[in-house]
Order: C-alpha cells, then sequence, then structure tokens
C-alpha cells in the first residue's frame, strides 16, 4: 500500500515491467488481490501468444508460416481479435501504422502491449476494483479516480532529458508515446519499409490502449503528416515533438498543471 | 482577467529571446542578415482564438536575431499548464543546437518531475527497462542455472 492509499505491484512481462495502481475502495484483500493475479495472468497469456522471442509463440509460428500451434489445432481466437485490431489501428492511422508492412512480414508488436493492458484493465473493471490505472511500460491507461475529487495524472516523459515531463495529463483512458529513445524500438516506415521516423517524442491519447499505442507508433513514423491524421480521429488527441525541439498537438489537446 | 493569457503569453516569448539572445554565434559561421523566411508558418498549429479563462493561444512568429520562432502557451485558471514550440526556425545549425538546448530548459521552469503529483510517466523509461533487464537476468539465471 502506497503513502496515498493505492495497492501497487509491479509485473515482469513482455520485455518490460507492467505496473498497477489500485484503488481498493471496499474491496475485500483477498478478492482485490484475485483480481491482481486475473490481471497478470491475462498479461503473461497475452505474451505467450504473442511473443516475437519465442519462436515456438503461435506469432513467431504465423510468421513463418507454419500453423499457429504445434498440435495443428485452430489458431488461438486472440490472434484474430489482435489482427481485427491491427487493421482498424491502420485505417485509422491513414496508413502510417501498418503490421503488415513490417521487414519479416506481419508484426503487430506496436499494439499488442497496449490491447494486453486494455485487457488487464478491464478484468480490474469487472473484478470490482473501483479504480485502476495500468502502466505498460510507458504506455498506460486508467479507470476511475485515485481517489475524492482527484484524478489520474501522468507525465510525458522528455525526449533528451531522462528525469524531465514534457508535460503532464489527466487520464481518462489511454495515454501512449512512442519515441525514438526506445530501447528496441525499430520505428520502420511502413511506405519504405526502411527505418524511419520523424518524431522525438509522439504521444496519443484516447479511450482504447491499443488503438493509441498504434496511433503512437504510426505518429512516431509520420510526423506532422500524422498528426492531421489523427486531427480528424473522435475521441483521439495527439502530441508531437518534433527532433528540432519544436512542437504541435491536436486541438483538443489537455495538458495539466504540473 | 479576460487578457490574461495574452500577459502571461508575452511574458513566456521574452523569457524564450532573453534566454536564446545569449549565445554567440559560430566563429567563423556568417551572420544571417535577416531571419530565415518562414514558407509555412504553423501549418499544423491551430489558429490563436480569442483569449479564454482556459484554452491554448498561439503567439505571432517571431523573429529573434538568429531565427523566428512562435510559441504556444496553454493557460488553465490562471496557471500556463503547457509551453510548446510550434515554429521554430534557424538561419543555421549552431542557433539550431542552441534553441533546442534551450527549450527544455525554459519549459521546466514551468513544469518539473519533481513538483508534479503523479501516479505514472507515458514514454519508456531507463529505470522501467533496467528494471526489466535485471528481473529477466534473474529469471534466466533460475531457470539455467
Amino acid at each position: 500500500m502506497s503513502q496515498d492509499g493505492l495497492v501497487t505491484h509491479a509485473e515482469p512481462v513482455m520485455g518490460t515491467v507492467v505496473s498497477f495502481a489500485l484503488r481498493p475502495g471496499d474491496l475485500p484483500g483477498p478478492e482485490l488481490r484475485a483480481a491482481l493475479q486475473a490481471a497478470c495472468a491475462v498479461l503473461q497469456d497475452a505474451d505467450a501468444v504473442f511473443s516475437t522471442w519465442n519462436p515456438g509463440s503461435p506469432l513467431s509460428r504465423l510468421r513463418r508460416g507454419q500453423p499457429p500451434t504445434e498440435a495443428g489445432g485452430g489458431q488461438p481466437p486472440v490472434l484474430a481479435e489482435v489482427q481485427a485490431a491491427c487493421q482498424q489501428a491502420r485505417d485509422a492511422s491513414g496508413g502510417w501504422f501498418d503490421p503488415w508492412a513490417m521487414p519479416g512480414g506481419y508484426d503487430p508488436t506496436g499494439l499488442v502491449k497496449g490491447w494486453a493492458v486494455d485487457k488487464a484493465l478491464r478484468m480490474l473493471d469487472q473484478a470490482g476494483v473501483p479504480a485502476a490505472l495500468v502502466n505498460g511500460g510507458g504506455d498506460l491507461a486508467a479507470f476511475g479516480m485515485p481517489g475524492p475529487g482527484r484524478c489520474w495524472r501522468a507525465g510525458i516523459r522528455h525526449p533528451w532529458r531522462a528525469a524531465g515531463l514534457a508535460a503532464v495529463l489527466e487520464v481518462y483512458g489511454a495515454v501512449a508515446t512512442s519515441a525514438s529513445y526506445e530501447r528496441g524500438a525499430h520505428l520502420v516506415d511502413p511506405r519504405t519499409g526502411q527505418p524511419g521516423g520523424q518524431a522525438a517524442s509522439a504521444t496519443v491519447t484516447g479511450p482504447s490502449l491499443a488503438q493509441a499505442d498504434a496511433l503512437a507508433t504510426g505518429l512516431a513514423v509520420g510526423g506532422d503528416a500524422a498528426l492531421e491524421v489523427i486531427t480528424g480521429l473522435p475521441g483521439y488527441q495527439a502530441y508531437l515533438i518534433r527532433p528540432d525541439g519544436s512542437e504541435s498537438w491536436t486541438p483538443g489537446m489537455e495538458f495539466a498543471e504540473a | 482577467m479576460k487578457s490574461a493569457p495574452w500577459l502571461v503569453l508575452g511574458g513566456v516569448v521574452a523569457g524564450f529571446l532573453g534566454v536564446l539572445g545569449l549565445h554567440r554565434p559560430a566563429a567563423s559561421g556568417a551572420l544571417p542578415q535577416r531571419p530565415a523566411p518562414s514558407a509555412s508558418p504553423a501549418r499544423r498549429a491551430p489558429v490563436a482564438g480569442p483569449p479564454a479563462a482556459a484554452g491554448s493561444v498561439t503567439g505571432p512568429v517571431v523573429p529573434y536575431g538568429y531565427g523566428e520562432l512562435a510559441t504556444r502557451v496553454t493557460v488553465s485558471h490562471g496557471r500556463i499548464t503547457g509551453v510548446g514550440v510550434p515554429v521554430l526556425k534557424t538561419a543555421e545549425q549552431f542557433s539550431q543546437q542552441l534553441a533546442v538546448q534551450a527549450i527544455p530548459v525554459l519549459r521546466n521552469e514551468v513544469l518539473s518531475a519533481q513538483s508534479a503529483r503523479i501516479q505514472a510517466v507515458s514514454g519508456a523509461t531507463y529505470t522501467s527497462e533496467a528494471y526489466a533487464q535485471s528481473v529477466q537476468a534473474a529469471l534466466d539465471k533460475a531457470h539455467f542455472k
């Protein structure tokens, strides 16, 4: 239990750490722990299916043109679910996010983490947790309020100052930030298939972290052109820091007091 | 208090000009005779609307001797909550580098991680990555000795 009455937990999964902050409210301790365990199981299950590091994962097998499971049975339903979310994000981003244009074939990595965190968060909500924030290694989503009259608040990491913040946002859904400083962020321009990026930092907010995560990846690749696309998306806002340090954001983007 | 955002904006622009004006141009670099023309100023930045109690205002493109910039300031309840630079053009690389260094310094006068009451940071952090690597290494060791 942290000082502000939140129960916190850190789960190493998907090549990063997913951290939880839960407001227990009146939920009994055993129920809260069960909810947390179920949410973590969701993340571990997603990792098992979508790991590109594990050559035996259903996604890795699919990418090699093999049946998704060794037994040769049908593919796990979540593969189709993620594929549909990828198609939606590709359309919404105007093609700046395109898992089918990655070197080595279909790679939904830019969306999977956000998708899994969305799912874990829904699990907590359904279990009766009054409020929660889940941060998947820098891509986060929340529901409820951390305390009476308080909002969840997230800082946007500054692209050049590891301890600094570029901005502070109140969190009412999802916040995803993509940037060239990310370890393993091999940003690929879908138009060329070559490494590319036109942002020092690209943040997208909106109702779905799966979509925000993918759109942030697209914004990091497409820069101003992608920002223009996101400006037309209902429910989503974006904040772009260009490599030269200049910035823009969509008209509905709202920053909080630091 | 209708004009407050504009007063705030003016102060911020003056602050930028003050810091950016401190630098010396590169010894061999020719001084630009005039600021580089802005081909498409703030194309993506929304047009500044009338000042409001809460909202964003974009200042005009201001020449400052070695280039030109415009700031965009978000104000909420009479306080600055965001400072952006939608336009930044310099005539040569040296000024560009200095401006890029100056912008975060100036903004951190407004926003700082220490004073922000936040529950999370968006954008992968070195800390979380190092933690994950360390945990993964420990797990590997436990499984494979």
